[in-house]
This record gives structure tokens, C-alpha cells and sequence, in this order.
């Protein structure tokens, strides 16, 4: 049965969502507003605090808190997933798993070559990966919060009852990890999954133009998506690697500033601090990039891909009403069980316009979606990028001035 | 954009007057084919100086011209104390790459040509800017004579001047091993450890930047490939505005690309060749270091043929060997005119090296100075690239309906 949702006031409440991430929530409707109040990170996991504040009088309390971690969001992102009920939704994808191990890997190989360099070196360094691993750590925290965020201000998933026990129930959701033989499974599951999408894709013929086209457009968005995510990845992760080369360059010319003759020592120590002020200025171009850019296009492909399970959905619904009609016809010209036929058979009908109508709407929200979110994300990397070119050039004309001044 | 020459350098008067000799190194080509083809530059002079038959002149020369001309300036002052600039390094893979290249085979060979150019211009004008090399008649022939230089033979690593270049390198082991002086004077106690901090400190900073030349190359790499893959992105999006937008962005990442490839070139171009210039060039004052041991050890060894000599006068004198003692006071004679020789060497060596590193340091710190200058106007440049090309996507990115 289709919900009365408006679908304007759902629109809404899904772009103020996406173009304030974190921070602020619809102003429309405080009836339940989901945060992340808190995070701690414990050497393997990371524990979230989801402070939950709410008008609905399904909710035992009105300002509540519980203790969650990854693996409990993963839980609550599959009972959504599983819901033959929200088969017609583009279900919210589920942040991805908190991860350290670049940073850990960074700041144990500088552990090992402390030797190797000064101690001002080794401070500043240590406080480079230090600053990168609370990045790291603010980030995972955003995308967690955006998925409840997306789940609170949807007119049907905010009720639904495993959101309730996730924000609610102050124990531990006794999730444990996958173990081996669950993953594997569920490795072969999506595997199959996927070929089984495969194959629905190459002989379900699709009488619906829409939605043809929109199969077409999804698989090859979803795919450059990908791409573009990680050849964004590889190019922020290397211009951090040129903003810590900048450290090297700055320690080194204070040794030569401190060891060599002393016309050249104010020389080098301007030089020195002008390289150290640069490489916060370009760590930050790494960072933002990282945000605006990077996390825009991980997100989009993450959305995509829900899109495109939405899409299966709906093509195996197709499927199971094509099924019904012909055990209809089966039944007719065996002259049996027909009205249990009949009955499947409208069933599956009604199943399938459903999740049709439902889709295609989704589907429009979101496209709608992304392009507010890019254009959002273009303009602030944009603004970020001149920003802090303009804060280089400036820091380079000064040094350059102090330079010249010396040299007279 | 111009950059301030080593040529100009001269101009901040570390010779202390007008006079100026600026060499330009230009038109690099291949001559030849095969394993014969060379490469040619032209050598363009400048200069005010009575002592060259024009003002404006130029000639053509071959790699190995400058390598002999180098050859025969140590061969001639470096006993003498005097500090000569470098020649760029024979290079096996540089010069075959050259021989073997065709026509399209431009790109990293045009790399290695240019740095080569700019090395063998940056070696001639060090030498135009020294007070005596530039008015030594060789220098002057290398740069003026009309006529093909008689092919330097002595290039070959096999030569004397091959031999202390072997010698350099295999450095401080043998120093060490060979002679250990007797230094009396403090200044060059003081004066040889400097050098050798400044050697490491020199090679020290060249890694790190070295590092950050290889950082920034890949960085532009990884700019490019996210460039193709906004574009692919752009081409599939059939939302117009959108569409445009992200084409944009894939142009803007192709020209930020083409900014950080150009930082690349000029942290390579201005620090690392300054700083492998001045490795070198802290090679040569080593040269010069262990010539003036080697002037003493003479000195020394006479000292001692000396004293064996008076003792076998004294002998004969006791022994009344009157038909020998003339002789052996003609040898007293002879080596005590040596002694006075080599301790005269040993102290016009010393004195000259004096002079001599005074001058280097004087160049050394102008050099480093103008050098960091340019740097920095290079990465002022570039950003101020940067800040034009965003702000021609903003409107862009503004634009998306």
C-alpha cells in the first residue's frame, strides 16, 4: 500500500540533507533529529555515540543516547535492504568501514626512521599524520551520520522498527562480525546476485522506456563513478605526500642555515619558514580536495550502486509477475486451481506497478540529488582552491620582499 | 620570464670591477650518425674585455671541446691553487640515447639535451667569471678560434686529468689513506672540515629535493588520470549543465597538470642542478685541497733528502773523504734550493687557495641567494596559474542549474 507521503516535503528535507552533510538538519521537521554526538576511536574500532532527540510518541524518551559501532550500522543498513516492503526505495548506502590503516601504516614507518632524522623533523612529521589521522577520523564520523541522518528524514524509513531499536535500545545489538564461513556466503550470495542481475538485464525485455534507459545510464555512471573516485583518491593521497616532502625541504634548510655561513642563515631560515607555511597551505588543498571532491564522488557511487540494486528489484519483480501469468495460463488450460492463479497473478501485478511507480520516483529525486550535490561541492572546492592559492601567493610575495631586502 | 644567469651574476661584481665575459650556449644538434654522432652547441660571447678580438662572437663546439677545455685549465692552475669549475659529467646513457634517437624519438632525450645545455652554460660562465681562467689564452681560443679544436684526447677516463677526477671521487678514503699532513695552519684545519660539512649538508639537501621532484611527478601524473576520468564522468551525464561542468573540471585538472609538470621543471631546473653544481664544485676545492698536501709532501720529501745529504757531507768531513765532499756539497747546495722551492710552492699553494675560497664563498652565497630568489618567484608563479584557472571553472561549477 503506498504511503502518503508528500513528495515535496520528502524533496526537501533530501537536498537540505545532502548540502549540509554533517551539520544541520531540515528545518521543517524537528519531529526526530539523529547526531553523532561523539566518537571514540579504540585501537581496532571506533564507538559512536548517536544521540537521538524526538517529538514521536513511539520513542520511549525525548533526548536519548546509545553507544554503536560499525558493524551495527551494517546490521541496520541490511534489515532496510531486506525489506521486501522498501523494495521500491533507493535504500541509503551504508557508510563505509572506518579505516586506519594508511595512517597506522604512515605513522609506524615514521616510527621506524626516527633515527634517521632530527627531532624537530620527527615533531613536525608526527604532527603532520597526527592531524591526517583525526581527518581520517572526522570523515568516518560525517558518513555515519549521514546515513541515519538520510534514514531520520525519510517519511517511511523513519518509523521503521529496527531504526527505532538501533536509536533506542541501550544495549549492544549482539551483531558479531561475520565470521569466515558467513562471509563467504555472503560472498557467493552477491556473486550470484550480480550474475543473476546479469542475466535479468540481457533477457527481461524491458517494455518500460524509462526505465531501459535509466539500466543503461546507471551501469555506465555507477562504473565511472568508481573510477573517478579512486584516481581521485590516488591524486589526494599524492599531493599529501608533495605537502609532506615540504618538511624535508624546511628541516634541511635550517641544518644548512645553522652549519653554514652566516650571511646565507637568515637566507635559508626565511626560506625554511616560508616551505613550512606552504606545506600546511598545501596539506589543506590535499584535504579539501579529499572532502569536496573525493567524498562527493564516493558517496555518488555508493548512491548509484543503491540505485541499481532498486533497479534489480524491480526487474525480479517483473520477472515474478511474468511467472504468475504463465502458471495462470497454465492453470486455465489445465482447468485447475484457478482462482488461487488468478490471485497470484494479480498480486504480482500489483507488486510490480507499485514498485514501478515507487522507483521511478526515486530515481528522479536521485538525479535531482547529485546535481545539487556536485554543484555544491564544485563551487566550495573552487572557492577552497583560489583560497588557498591566493594564501600561497601572498606568503610568497612576503618571503620574496624579505629576500630582496637582504639582498641589498 | 627571466631568470637571473650565472653570466649576470658577474654584474653583482664579485670580481670587484666592470669587466664581463657572458657566454650563451644555444641551438644544441646532433651531428653525425651512428657511433659517431655528437652533439654541437653554439657558443655565443659577450663581453667588454680588451683582451678578446671582438665584443659580439660566436663558435660552434662539441661536448668533448669543453671537457678538454676543462682538462687543460686544471692541468695548468690547479698545481697553483687555483679552483676550477666542473665540467658536466660524461654521461654513457645520456650520449648513447643521442647517438641511437631518430626523428621521433624526442622526448627524453630533448630532457637530457636541455639539462646538459644549461650545465655546459652554467660551466663555461663560472669559468668567464673567474678573474684569471677568463684571461687565459686556451679559454679564450675555446671561445673565439674559428678553427675546429684539435679533438681532446685526454677526455677518456684513462688520462692524467681522467686520473684526478678517478681519484675525486674515490675521495676522502684515499685522502685519508695517502698522506696524513701535518697541518699547521689552523685556517685550513678549520677550513677543510667546513668543506666537508658543507659536502654533506649540500648532498644531504639534494636527496630532499630530489624526493620532492619525484613526489610532485607523480602527483601530476595521478592529476592527469583524474582528469580522463572526469571527462569519461562528463560524458555520460546526460544532464546538461552538469555535463559542461564536470568537461570543465577534466580541462581544469589537464592545465593544473601542466602547472605542477612546470614546478616540476624548475624544482629540478633551479634547485637540484644548484645543488649537484656546488657537490662538484666542492669537489674541485678538494682537488685543490689535496694538490696543496701533495705540494707539501714534495716539500717534505726534499726536507728529507736534505738532511740525508748533509748527514753524508758531515760523514765524508769526518771520515776526511776530501774527494767526495765536493760533490756531496754540490748536492747539499742543490736540495737546499729545493727545500726553498717546495716550502715556496707550499706557501704561494696556500696563500692562492686562500684567495681563491674566499672568492667561492663570495660567489657561493650570491649564487645561493639569487638561485633561492628565482625558486621562489617560480612557485609564485605557478600558483598565481592556479588561482586563473579556478577562477574561470567557479562560474562554471556556479553555472549547474
Amino acid at each position: 500500500m503506498l504511503q502518503d507521503d508528500s513528495p515535496d516535503a520528502s524533496e526537501q528535507s533530501s537536498i537540505n540533507k545532502k548540502s549540509n552533510k554533517s551539520e544541520t538538519v531540515d528545518l521543517t521537521d524537528n519531529s526526530l533529529v539523529v547526531d553523532i554526538s561523539d566518537a571514540l576511536s579504540e585501537k581496532d574500532k571506533v564507538k559512536f555515540t548517536v544521540h537521538t532527540r524526538t517529538t514521536l510518541p513511539e520513542f520511549a524518551k525525548t533526548d536519548f543516547l546509545v553507544v554503536r559501532q560499525h558493524e551495527e550500522f551494517v546490521w541496520l543498513h541490511d534489515r532496510f535492504e531486506e525489506n521486501e516492503e522498501y523494495a521500491g526505495y533507493i535504500i541509503p548506502p551504508v557508510p563505509p568501514r572506518p579505516d586506519f590503516d594508511a595512517s597506522r601504516e604512515k605513522l609506524h614507518k615514521l616510527g621506524e626512521g626516527e633515527g634517521t632524522m632530527t627531532k624537530e623533523e620527527f615533531a613536525k612529521m608526527k604532527q603532520e599524520l597526527e592531524a591526517e589521522y583525526l581527518a581520517t577520523f572526522k570523515k568516518t564520523v560525517a558518513m555515519h551520520e549521514v546515513f541515519l541522518i538520510r534514514l531520520a528524514n525519510h517519511p517511511i524509513f523513519r518509523n521503521d522498527h529496527f531504526f527505532r531499536v538501533f536509536l533506542e535500545y541501550d544495549q549492544d545489538l549482539c551483531v558479531r562480525s561475520k565470521n569466515k564461513k558467513e562471509l563467504f556466503e555472503g560472498l557467493v550470495k552477491s556473486f550470484s546476485k550480480t550474475s543473476d542481475e546479469l542475466l535479468l538485464s540481457a533477457t527481461q525485455k524491458d517494455n518500460d522506456d524509462f526505465f531501459e534507459k535509466e539500466k543503461d545510464f546507471l551501469l555506465e555512471y555507477h562504473s565511472h563513478l568508481r573510477d573517478a573516485t579512486a584516481k581521485a583518491d590516488k591524486m589526494t593521497s599524492r599531493h599529501q605526500d608533495v605537502a609532506d616532502s615540504y618538511i624535508k625541504i624546511s628541516t634541511g634548510l635550517n641544518q644548512l642555515a645553522t652549519s653554514d655561513h652566516p650571511e646565507l642563515e637568515k637566507f635559508f631560515t626565511k626560506v625554511s619558514d616560508t616551505f613550512e607555511k606552504a606545506r600546511k597551505l598545501e596539506g589543506r588543498v590535499a584535504s579539501d580536495e579529499d572532502l569536496k571532491l573525493s567524498d562527493t564522488l564516493r558517496y555518488y557511487m555508493r548512491d548509484s550502486f543503491a540505485a541499481k540494486q532498486l533497479l534489480y528489484r524491480r526487474l525480479r519483480c517483473l520477472a515474478d509477475y511474468e511467472q504468475a501469468n504463465k502458471n495462470l495460463d497454465k492453470a486455465r488450460t489445465k482447468n485447475k486451481d484457478i482462482h488461487a492463479a488468478e490471485l497470484a497473478q494479480q498480486q504480482a501485478c500489483d507488486k510490480f506497478e507499485q514498485i514501478s511507480i515507487k522507483a521511478k520516483e526515486e530515481l528522479v529525486e536521485f538525479k535531482k540529488r547529485r546535481v545539487v550535490a556536485f554543484r555544491k561541492n564544485l563551487v566550495e572546492v573552487a572557492e577552497l582552491e583560489i583560497k588557498h592559492s591566493k594564501a600561497q601567493v601572498q606568503l610568497l610575495k612576503n618571503c620574496l620582499e624579505s629576500l630582496k631586502e637582504e639582498m641589498e | 620570464m627571466h631568470r637571473v644567469t650565472t653570466a649576470e651574476l658577474q654584474q653583482h661584481g664579485a670580481n670587484g670591477d666592470d669587466q664581463y665575459v657572458r657566454v650563451s650556449i644555444t641551438e644544441p644538434q646532433k651531428m653525425g650518425e651512428g657511433m659517431g654522432a655528437y652533439m654541437a652547441y653554439r657558443v655565443s660571447t659577450q663581453t667588454n674585455m680588451q683582451f678578446y678580438k671582438k665584443s659580439n662572437f660566436s663558435v660552434y663546439r662539441r661536448f668533448s671541446d669543453f671537457l678538454g677545455l676543462h682538462d687543460k685549465l686544471t692541468e695548468k692552475y690547479l698545481r697553483s691553487g687555483r679552483i676550477i669549475p666542473p665540467a658536466p659529467e660524461k654521461s654513457m646513457i645520456g650520449s648513447t640515447k643521442i647517438k641511437m634517437s631518430n626523428q621521433s624519438d624526442q622526448g627524453a632525450s630533448a630532457d637530457f639535451i636541455e639539462r646538459r645545455r644549461a650545465a655546459l652554460e652554467r660551466f663555461i660562465n663560472r669559468t668567464a667569471n673567474h678573474p684569471i681562467l677568463r684571461v687565459d689564452p686556451d679559454f679564450r681560443d675555446f671561445l673565439e678560434s674559428e678553427l675546429e679544436l684539435p679533438k681532446a684526447t685526454n677526455t677518456s677516463a684513462l688520462s692524467g686529468a681522467g686520473v684526478i677526477r678517478l681519484f675525486n671521487k674515490v675521495g676522502e678514503t684515499v685522502n685519508k689513506i695517502t698522506y696524513k699532513m701535518d697541518e699547521s695552519d689552523s685556517w685550513f684545519e678549520e677550513k677543510v672540515q667546513q668543506v666537508e660539512n658543507l659536502d654533506a649538508q649540500l648532498k644531504n639537501m639534494l636527496t630532499r629535493v630530489e624526493a620532492l621532484v619525484y613526489q610532485r611527478r607523480e602527483l601530476s601524473q595521478c592529476t592527469a588520470s583524474f582528469g580522463k576520468s572526469v571527462a569519461m564522468l562528463s560524458n555520460c551525464d546526460e544532464h546538461n549543465s552538469l555535463s559542461r561542468a564536470l568537461s570543465q573540471l577534466a580541462e581544469v585538472e589537464e592545465k593544473v597538470e601542466h602547472v605542477y609538470a612546470e614546478q616540476c621543471i624548475a624544482d629540478f631546473g633551479i634547485l637540484c642542478e644548484l645543488l649537484k653544481d656546488y657537490v662538484a664544485l666542492v669537489g674541485a676545492i678538494k682537488d685543490v685541497f689535496h694538490e696543496r698536501v701533495k705540494v707539501y709532501q714534495n716539500w717534505q720529501h726534499a726536507q728529507v733528502v736534505l738532511n740525508k745529504k748533509r748527514e753524508a757531507k758531515a760523514k765524508f768531513e769526518i771520515m776526511g773523504r776530501t774527494d767526495k765532499i765536493n760533490q756531496a756539497n754540490d748536492e747539499v747546495v742543490e736540495w737546499e734550493s729545493k727545500v726553498e722551492r717546495g716550502q715556496e710552492e707550499f706557501e704561494n699553494i696556500s696563500r692562492m687557495i686562500k684567495k681563491e675560497l674566499e672568492r667561492f664563498e663570495l660567489v657561493r652565497i650570491q649564487e645561493f641567494k639569487v638561485t633561492l630568489i628565482n625558486y621562489i618567484e617560480s612557485l609564485m608563479q605557478n600558483q598565481q596559474q592556479l588561482i586563473q584557472i579556478w577562477e574561470s571553472f567557479l562560474p562554471e561549477a556556479k553555472a549547474i542549474a
